[in-house]
């Protein structure tokens, strides 16, 4: 690890050796892959690092981010025990660990569930329309290249027309060792009318220092439903970056929730493109902070046709001196007419010395919309505490019953029960240590 | 038996006084009702009583059995048996009626010992059903989204659950139709006993014809200016509390 | 873009492309004779040129020169700002123009072109006479006043910046330029070299102010900037209300505008500062305006941006004593061609200090209008409070609005809340009142009045049937 005042370079641990180490243990990819991969460390390498005067960094912490000592080239490690069931793919350091295999029923109905890898294999023409192919522009493209170039492994879920996919299909990402550097990449292709969930759990299976860099990547086709929950618990040290982007076709719902707990320093990027008529895009995040965490947040959604919806809330709750940096901005076409968008943050500020930073944009070309935001910051409202206290529950109970009634209202937009359960389980090992 | 005490009480918000010296004792079983005008501070009794941090006692004292509670802290107070229900109760999102109950339930109980959850539902279900409300109320956020009489039933609820001392009753009647009323008074007269203490701070008499009071008591510009049985406060119905305010008026001269 | 219109001959009417508009009305200019002229272009000669004209003392001139250094030092903010700001052409501005006269105290004393100039405006008769009792810049220098020999008995200084500075140096050196230092953007910078006219008003311990005192910004010379400086100190537990409104002759290349305003008000004193600018469409309007709050002080900027090519404003509070009180009230009007980008900033620095900021837009054909925001409360402070509401009225459909608020808190003992909604005309109420006799044009005018009317209201009377007529004005031929 280096220190914050050594120079940081412009490629770190991901040096042109490191890359051609990378790319010849992936011999068996088809050639449009390597070639993206080349392409794209080309990219990386051309670009610089953010700047503090970028405004898509506005407010982050830019010194911290350095990519000097990593480890890209790490052996597996074990994978950890994912508190939503077992992984039907599990990946460590990125390399897939174990698997458990999908229903036959689900098999024989067309539902995939395997590795990029395989899938490359298998499926190329759907892998190579579906994979890396939105493109980044919320500010961190180096990294988007970084994590193009270097992922070599992840998952692929493919549910077919019509079909519904039943329970939750879960993935988990695991980084160990120290400097350990993963990409960890899911990709969901829900065709028209099917319906799928989907669970990425990202863990550290210590607590040293690691680097991740993940995507994930969502199609939902024509009156597709497809419901994604991505819960980070990297370790204190990580310092991670994770892109998100949501293509919604005619009559779909997507619906996303990202819990952040883990990271020394953690960036997440969230793109969603309604891209035809009747597109519904649920858009939640709740990030659980405590010491000097910081957890940035970018999303954009693009309303690119008429009558389509998006609905963004995002809740922070902030402790010891940790930030956060919401920025959101919602973009309506200049044809996207009756477009119904909303984005919310709201923080609650549990310490004296945690800092919230709220950026919420419009930019609004088309004038039939029904676009809002709002963003507020502010503490546990005393009327309510006093309430609680007035039946006899202590202060420090009062603050957690209402810090968790805060979660709530996201958690519980969540269709599925013992998913709610689980990330509420997950925020209390946090919370509650 | 229990007892509480109030003993020339002066209440201020900020550096405004509004309990001017009030002193009122309640036994265990007895039903008080306070009455008067609005602004007179009847809400504020009570509020200060159950330990508002707005509200500043500075003078005065406030006794349960014997003991001060003034240096407790709110939730202290509400563990020793005061019970305030109050007139606009706070919308908590996201914190479900069981789990608050549960957790009010839980703080009363000894470190380490842990609430047997089948037996506390059976009671929770019990007490709804007598004031008639849907258990589908347990899973809902408290107060949030609930209607004026929806609300006021989740008080008395809560009153049934944790059993105090003594419960002081911040005009429950308010922004209540009159089967909601009677629901609210079927509730609190199934409570009313030996151990019970109840103090009803009402602007109107409505209230009392369906919770007869022991005790009935004109509160005037921060004090207690006249008490009574209860026909004091038909009394009052029939003459208004511009007849106090004369009769104030005649004995101050 | 139209061809220069002659010296002395009214522009004619001009179509306009998209929805009908005749942008014309208003628009006209006179040939005026220009005593000083600095030439176009900026360099140290022409800052040395402006205050030898001035007979400044030496300190005044050091000041512009340092800031000519900062301004060419200076990058335009295009990292965040609109890309039109690169079309400044800054070689072809004048710095530096005066009529050459002695401020007029009477009616009759005002030259005839400049009674004309009010004339052809259509400003009522009883309004001239009205305008009798206002300090009136015209051009770069203040060619008219009188209401401070008024004022002046109750001890308060209303004059220009230069024989402000000349004459009371002791009150006003202390605060000029601390507001809004030199270097705070490219623009405030690009003022402090070349500043001339604007007013400088001291208002003494408990004096209030009974009526608003005015002053009117015309730009009339082709390719003539404007560079007007203002500062307003109201000492302790003393109130004033500041009203400024412009309206401009069409010029053919662009023009710019650059104002800096700053305000101090110390503690327990009260400054309104109300705007109504309704520039022609070829002005740049970059403004840079900030006020202190001292303790239990209150600053309020009543902001109505209407015209202007492209507006750049964000009047802003430092409320830097306790229970310091902030406020902006914000109307921005973008018809076509026009970019209004006007917000707020609300820097709190200590405790118990609020602040709220109120902002509505309307859009018009291709026009667009952008809110930026900043609220800033850093830690340690406890009880400050901000709430931020802004509305956006898309009136076609290839209007555009953006918002781009940022909210900064630190520490659990602050609240903030911003809430932004977009939202068109009510086709239902549009109908309703045309099935009442209503042409569409003049429903919408009534419904975009509407929009604005609770903020309207906080404007003075003669100001708010202004703002209705503009309104009205810009509102023509928007729909069919």
């Amino acid at each position: 690890m280096s220190t914050l005042t050594a120079p940081q370079t412009i490629v770190g641990s991901f040096t042109a050796e490191a890359f051609a180490a990378q790319l010849a243990k992936q011999k068996s990819a088809p050639a449009w892959w390597l070639d993206r991969k080349r392409a794209a460390y080309e990219k990386f390498v051309s670009l610089p690092l953010p700047k503090r005067t970028d405004e898509s960094w506005r407010f982050s912490n830019i010194t911290t981010l350095t990519l000097d000592g990593f480890n890209v080239g790490g052996r597996a490690g074990i994978s950890t025990e994912a508190p939503f069931g077992p992984a039907h793919l599990a990946f460590a350091n990125n390399t897939l660990t174990s698997r458990t295999p999908l229903v036959a029923d689900l098999v024989g109905r067309g539902v995939i569930v395997t590795t990029l890898a395989e899938a490359a294999e298998k499926h190329t023409e759907l892998l190579k329309a579906h994979f890396m192919a939105q493109p980044q522009k919320q500010g961190s493209e180096k990294f988007a290249a970084l994590h193009t170039a270097f992922v070599a492994d992840g998952a692929f879920v493919y549910v077919p027309r019509g079909v519904e996919a039943g329970a939750p299909i879960v993935i988990t990402h695991s980084a160990a060792g120290a400097g350990a550097a993963v990409f960890p990449h899911t990709l969901v292709v829900a065709e028209e009318n099917s319906k799928v969930t989907v669970v990425d759990y990202f863990v550290s299976a210590d607590s040293a220092a690691h680097f991740a860099c993940g995507a994930n990547d969502l199609y939902a086709g024509h009156g597709a439903q497809l419901t994604y929950v991505a819960a980070q618990n990297w370790s204190r040290e990580t310092l991670s970056f994770q892109f998100n982007s949501t293509v919604v076709r005619r009559d779909a719902r997507v619906q996303s929730l990202n819990l952040h707990l883990g990271s020394r320093q953690a960036r997440h990027e969230s793109l969603s493109q309604l891209a035809a008529p009747g597109a519904f895009s649920e858009m939640l995040a709740l990030t659980v902070t405590e010491g000097a965490q910081e957890f940035d947040q970018r999303t954009l959604q693009i309303h690119q046709a008429p009558n389509t919806k998006s609905d963004l809330l995002y809740k922070n709750a902030l402790r010891d001196t940790a930030k956060t940096i919401f920025s959101g901005l919602i973009v309506v076409d200049p044809d996207a007419q009756k477009t119904d968008a909303y984005q919310s943050n709201r923080n609650l500020m549990l310490s004296d010395a945690a800092e919230a930073q709220s950026l919420p944009g419009l930019e609004i070309q088309a004038n039939d919309v029904r676009c809002t935001h709002g963003a507020t910051s502010s503490r546990i409202d005393p009327e309510q505490e006093f309430y609680l206290q007035s039946r006899g529950i202590r202060q420090a109970m009062a603050d957690e019953l209402l810090t968790f009634g805060f979660f709530e209202e996201v958690l519980n937009r969540l269709a599925s029960e013992p998913l709610h359960d689980a990330l509420r389980e997950l925020i209390k090992t946090k919370f509650k240590k | 038996m229990s007892q509480l005490e109030i003993k020339n009480l002066h209440v201020a918000i900020g550096e405004k006084e509004i309990v001017k010296g009030l002193t009122l004792t309640i036994q265990s079983g007895e039903v008080h009702a306070i009455m008067g005008p609005n602004g007179t501070g009847k809400s504020t009794l009570s509020k200060a009583i159950a330990g508002h941090p707005d509200y500043t006692i500075t003078s005065g004292e406030v006794l349960l059995d014997g003991k001060s509670i003034l240096e407790l802290e709110a939730d202290e107070r509400a563990r020793a048996g005061l019970f305030l229900a109050f007139q606009y109760p706070s919308e908590i999102p996201g914190v479900s009626i069981a789990n608050f109950l549960r957790a009010a339930q839980q703080a009363r109980m000894a470190e380490g010992e842990e609430l047997d959850a089948s037996a506390y539902y059976k009671r929770l279900y019990s007490k709804m059903d007598l004031l008639k409300i849907d258990r589908k109320f347990t899973s809902r956020s408290v107060n949030e989204g609930f209607s004026g009489g929806e609300k006021k039933r989740c008080e008395i609820l809560q009153m049934a659950m944790l059993e105090p001392k003594f419960s002081l009753m911040d005009e429950t009647d308010s922004g209540l139709d009159i089967d909601a009323l009677r629901i609210v008074a079927d509730g609190v007269n199934t409570m009313r006993g030996p151990n019970l203490g109840v103090l009803l701070i009402t602007h109107y008499q409505r209230l009392l014809d369906y919770i007869v009071p022991d005790h009935v008591h004109v509160m005037w510009d921060g004090r207690i200016v006249k008490s009574g049985d209860k026909s004091l406060a038909l009394e009052l119905e029939a003459k208004g509390y511009d007849w106090v305010k004369k009769e104030l008026a005649a004995a101050t001269a | 873009m139209s061809q220069p219109p002659e010296s002395g001959t009214l522009e004619t009417t001009t179509e306009n492309p998209v929805v009908g508009i005749d942008q014309t009305k208003g628009d006209f200019q006179y040939k005026m004779d220009y005593e000083f002229d600095a030439g176009t272009g900026l360099n140290e000669n022409t800052v040395r040129y402006i205050s030898s004209v001035k007979k400044e003392a030496p300190w005044i001139l050091d000041f512009r020169l340092k800031a000519l250094k900062t301004f060419l030092e200076k990058p335009m903010p295009t990292h965040w700002a609109t890309k039109d700001l690169e079309n400044i052409n800054f070689d072809k501005i004048r710095y530096y123009l005066a009529s050459g006269q002695k401020p007029k105290r009477t009616w009759d004393e005002v030259p005839d072109d400049i009674k004309k100039t009010f004339e052809r405006l259509g400003i009522p008769e009883q309004e001239r006479k009205f305008l009798a009792g206002v300090e009136a810049q015209f051009d770069s220098e203040a060619a008219y006043s009188n209401i401070k020999d008024l004022v002046a008995k109750q001890g308060v200084i209303f004059a220009n910046s230069t024989e402000a500075l000349r004459e009371h140096p002791e009150i006003f050196r202390k605060f000029f330029g601390k507001v809004i230092p030199t270097g705070d953007n490219k623009f405030s910078a690009l003022n402090s070299a070349v500043f001339s006219g604007g007013s400088f008003i001291y208002v003494p311990p408990g004096v209030k102010v009974a009526q608003p005192l005015q002053a009117y910004f015309r730009i009339n010379a082709e390719n003539f900037g404007q560079f007007e400086r203002t500062l307003i100190i109201a000492d302790e537990g003393s109130e004033v209300v500041y009203m400024e409104g412009c309206t401009a002759p069409k010029f053919s290349t662009s023009t710019l505008h650059s104002a800096v305003v700053e305000l101090v008000a110390l503690k327990g004193a009260k400054i309104q500062y109300i705007t109504v600018q309704n520039w022609a469409n070829n002005v740049f309007n970059l403004v840079t305006k900030r006020g202190v709050a001292h303790e239990e002080a209150e600053i309020k900027w009543i902001d109505c941006n209407i015209g202007s090519r492209l507006t750049m404003k964000y009047p802003g509070v430092v409320l830097k004593g306790r229970k310091a009180r902030g406020e902006v009230i914000s109307i921005a009007l973008a018809n076509d061609g026009q970019h209004q980008d006007t917000g707020a900033k609300m820097i709190h620095a200590a405790d118990e200090t609020t602040s709220n900021i109120v902002a509505k837009s309307i859009s018009v054909g291709q026009g667009r209008s952008t809110y930026r925001g900043l609220v800033h409360i850093p830690k340690n402070l406890k009880g400050c409070k901000n709430n931020t509401e802004c509305d956006a009225l898309l009136i076609n459909t290839n209007s555009r609005t953006d918002t781009y608020p940022a909210i900064t808190v630190r520490g659990d003992r602050n609240a903030t809340q911003h809430e932004a909604s977009v939202s068109k005309v009510n086709e239902e109420m549009i109908f309703y009142m045309q099935q009442r006799g209503l042409t569409e044009g003049q429903a919408m005018s009534l419904a975009v009045n509407g929009f604005i009317n609770d903020l309207a209201r906080q404007f003075p009377m003669e100001y708010s049937v202004e703002l209705k007529r503009l309104i009205d004005l810009e509102m023509e031929g928007s729909v069919g």
